[in-house]
């Protein structure tokens, strides 16, 4: 063994979360097959639908999202779950009724594990189970689901934009709070040069600590603030090009506008009722969204906010992902990265890029049909779309005034967000390849 | 357990070839490869750890003390630091890969599969692979928290409805009973659309199947392929020769897998010098925008393919000059490469060391083999 090696012999502390799960799962008992795969652990979708979010709850008990749990957290896990056994099992059978509907309507639009597992859920905890001959029920959230709860919701966006009083006010608050935002004699150097370890490795305990204390200090600071405040200034010296980034067609940005306007589905682009249409859309799972009208006052604020973000930490968390996303290439093997979390993204794109080339989609570092070219190109401009997709989560996040102030947390959104556009990206590369089979 | 850093990333198991030998699975979290020709045997399993913590399925892999150990063990590194570490009392399960492996497998078959008229390799069926590939992917769906490259059941089921709706015809139980399987599948994950309402509509009235008249043999991929094309024209070519297309190169279901297919000749076409060059295809997909590359040191050209592999394309000097008859006739042909594709570095012994896996495999089907192999194996008599 060379002198590098380390050997190490870790006493194993603590229960992987999901074999928690799957144990808790199993004591149930019968009565939940069919929310069960054939091993009789926990479907995936129930974990991901209905344990998580709302047995486990993990929004608000962050602590049973970890991936390795502690005993006494495993056991308060294991707890949780089976002292909802009754509700379970009420959902198991509502899932069942749900899908004889399903295929007594005929309905095959979208994954009925997927849209119905929550509402089966609800239905358990307000309904207990479904009483026999209760067919109406069914009928009735399947019409809902169907239906399209989200679109009623738009169309009372739609009525309400609609009316020129409204517009009229609106249009005066957004040039009252664009006018509001100014950018201030602020250097940005000592909030960027934090960043090192924000973004740095995270070896042991004490630096995980310091880490988390320097992002507190940062989420105050009001450089990411300033930075927003001053790309909408002309000649004004940013780190980065807005353009160049693709949150912005102009530099510098432009005012939003109300509705309509630009074509542009730029993040800084995008008018209020636009925004407002895509928290509707991802609202599917809220009980709790502000109304129509307040919320369409409340984006005004938000467009015309620096980043388009209002919170601070929201907008220091953009600045951040700004620097990681300037430093990805997946196919690219020469990048060495500045921040030790932006190398270890760009070694996980590297990774899926080679599982590209692995199975025929891609050739050693190049498309292997002239018809990805356009793609393959835009793997290099990879900042893009990273940033579109960060900012969307970070608006959803601003709307629901859910923090950006765990430095861990912050650090997996960042991750995450390469995931989904790594993933993104290689099903376009497959497609691109695809194509020829329908042309 | 030894684990060691490689690109900046955790692996353990051992260092694999390229591909084309490498069956691969996107877990999440993680990569998985093996050995496509190595027997199945769980000490050949590469893992690299792409995000250990969305890795929510290593306890099934390693029991929970072996997750729980790796968890706490395995610190990010630098992408250019060497590391290892040995963790005692850490090893895979027996037999917890199994599924992993086979559904790799799976995919290796759809994207490499040699299939070949040239050679006598029969070709897969490739809505049976598919749906056999989805059913799979659904029985593993603890593997796949996250959505990765292969959790994506809808796309594999999505094309096949006419496909199956043929193949309910053929009346073997197997083919029944995995298309019954996927169809489930299908109508809980909502696929809908293309032939799909008439399959559903098929298998809920199953009274109906029997009483379609059984088919009379399997639609072969084969004779729906583009045959040959004719030979070089007209005059003696000023040179020919034959080369070999290589896989890593080019999409698959275009090219016929055997070697030296590629025929190539130059000749004279009015006062240009041009290259002649006929790939062997088999389809099903077409060859067209496929480039091609003639080197012959200081005469080089470039074409692309049109949908049967034959292109036509003027060859030019270093100085992007048309070649002359009479250079042409005075050059030494004898070390022309055509390249088909992209450029690439493969070998001939890897390309015939899949080639025997693959009649192995037809031979005497694997106890996992893949109904798609059953099939071509009954069919290749």
């Amino acid at each position: 063994m060379s002198a590098d090696s380390q050997l190490a012999t870790t006493v194993a502390v603590g229960h992987p979360r999901r074999s928690v799960i799957d144990r808790a799962w199993r004591a149930l008992g019968p009565g939940v097959e069919v929310l069960s795969s054939d091993d009789g652990g926990p479907l995936s979708r129930t974990v991901k639908r209905i344990i998580d979010p709302l047995v486990l709850r993990l929004r608000s008990n962050p602590q049973y999202s970890a991936p390795v749990v502690a005993p006494e957290t495993a056991a308060a896990m294991h707890d949780l779950i089976l002292g909802r056994g009754a509700e379970l099992r009420s959902a198991a059978a509502w899932f069942e009724a749900l899908k004889l509907e399903r295929r007594r309507q005929r309905i095959r639009a979208g994954n009925a594990q997927e849209l119905y597992f929550p509402v089966c859920f609800e239905l358990a905890v307000t309904k207990g189970p479904p009483a026999r001959q209760d067919r109406e029920t069914a009928t009735a959230v399947l019409g809902d689901i169907h239906q399209g709860r989200d679109r009623t919701a738009i169309e009372v966006l739609h009525q309400h934009v609609a009316n020129p009083d409204v517009l009229a006010r609106l249009t005066d608050q957004l040039e009252r709070s664009w006018r509001d935002v100014r950018a201030g004699d602020i250097e940005a150097g000592p909030f960027l040069a934090k960043l090192s370890t924000v973004l740095g490795p995270a070896n042991s305990h004490g630096s995980a600590a310091a880490r988390q204390r320097v992002w507190s200090t940062m989420i105050a600071d009001a450089a990411p603030y300033n930075l927003g405040a001053l790309a909408r200034v002309d000649n004004a010296e940013l780190p980065w090009s807005i353009v160049e980034l693709g949150l912005s067609s102009a530099a510098p940005q432009r005012p939003p506008t109300i509705s309509g306007g630009s074509d542009s589905d730029r993040p800084l682009d995008r008018s209020v009722v636009d925004r407002v249409r895509a928290t509707l859309r991802r609202a599917l799972d809220r009980d709790a969204l502000p109304d129509i009208p307040l919320l369409c006052e409340e984006e005004v604020d938000r467009s015309c906010a620096p980043w388009g973000l209002l919170s601070e930490d929201k907008q220091a968390t953009l600045v951040t992902g700004i620097e990681v996303a300037v430093e990805l290439a997946p196919l690219d093997r020469s990048v060495s990265s500045r921040y030790a979390l932006a190398a270890q993204i760009q070694a996980r794109l590297r990774k899926e890029a080679y599982v590209l080339h692995a199975r025929r989609y891609l050739a050693e570092g190049g498309p292997i049909h002239p018809r990805q070219r356009q793609v393959v190109d835009d793997l290099a401009s990879y900042a893009q779309p990273y940033l579109s997709r960060l900012w969307a989560r970070l608006h959803g996040r601003d709307v629901w005034q859910e923090p950006c102030n765990d430095v861990d947390d912050v650090r997996s959104l960042l991750e995450g967000v390469a995931r989904s556009v790594s993933l993104d990206h290689r099903q376009r590369i497959k497609a691109m390849l695809e194509l020829q089979v329908a042309g | 357990m030894r684990l060691v850093t490689d690109s900046g990333l955790w692996r353990t198991g051992p260092t694999l070839s390229a591909p084309p030998v490498v069956a691969v699975l996107e877990a999440s979290g993680a990569v998985l490869s093996w050995t496509i020709d190595d027997p199945p045997d769980t000490t050949a399993t590469q893992i690299t750890f792409t995000d250990l913590s969305r890795a929510e399925w290593l306890w099934r892999v390693l029991g929970e003390s072996g997750h729980v150990a790796l968890a706490s063990s395995l610190e990010p590194v630098a992408p250019d630091e060497p590391r290892r570490i040995e963790l005692t009392g850490v090893d895979v399960l027996p037999g917890s890969l199994d599924l992993l492996r086979r559904l790799a497998v799976g995919h290796w078959l759809r994207r490499w599969w040699p299939a070949s008229r040239h050679d006598g390799i029969a070709g897969l069926d490739r809505a049976l692979l598919d749906v056999e590939v989805a059913v799979l992917t659904t029985g593993a769906q603890g593997f796949f928290t996250d959505d990765t490259l292969d959790s994506d059941v809808t796309e594999l089921l999505a094309p096949h409805a006419a496909a199956l709706i043929t193949h309910l015809r053929s009346g073997d139980p197997r083919i029944l009973h995995l298309i019954r399987a996927g169809t489930e599948l299908a109508d809980e994950i909502g696929v809908d659309g293309l032939a799909w309402p008439e399959l559903y509509a098929a298998l809920d009235d199953s009274g109906t199947i029997p009483e379609l008249a059984p088919q009379s043999g399997r639609r072969d991929d084969y004779a729906l392929a583009a045959g040959v094309g004719p030979g070089p024209r007209g005059a003696a070519p000023i040179a020919r020769g034959v080369a070999s297309v290589n896989w890593t190169a080019v999409p698959p279901a275009i090219f016929d897998a055997a070697e030296n297919t590629v025929e190539w000749s130059v000749e004279v076409d009015g006062t240009a010098v041009v290259a002649v060059v006929q790939a062997a295809v088999i389809g099903p997909e077409p060859a067209t925008g496929v480039t091609v590359q003639l080197r012959s040191g200081a005469v080089s050209g470039t074409g692309v393919l049109d949908a049967d592999g034959r292109a036509t394309f003027p060859l030019v000097d270093t100085q992007q000059r048309p070649v002359t008859e009479s250079a042409a006739w005075d050059h030494d042909w004898s070390t022309t490469a055509v390249i088909i594709g992209a450029d690439v570095a493969e070998t001939r012994e890897t390309r015939e060391r899949i080639r025997r896996w693959a009649r192995a495999r037809l031979d005497r089907p694997a106890s996992d083999a893949f109904l798609a192999e059953i099939m071509a194996a009954e069919s290749d008599y």
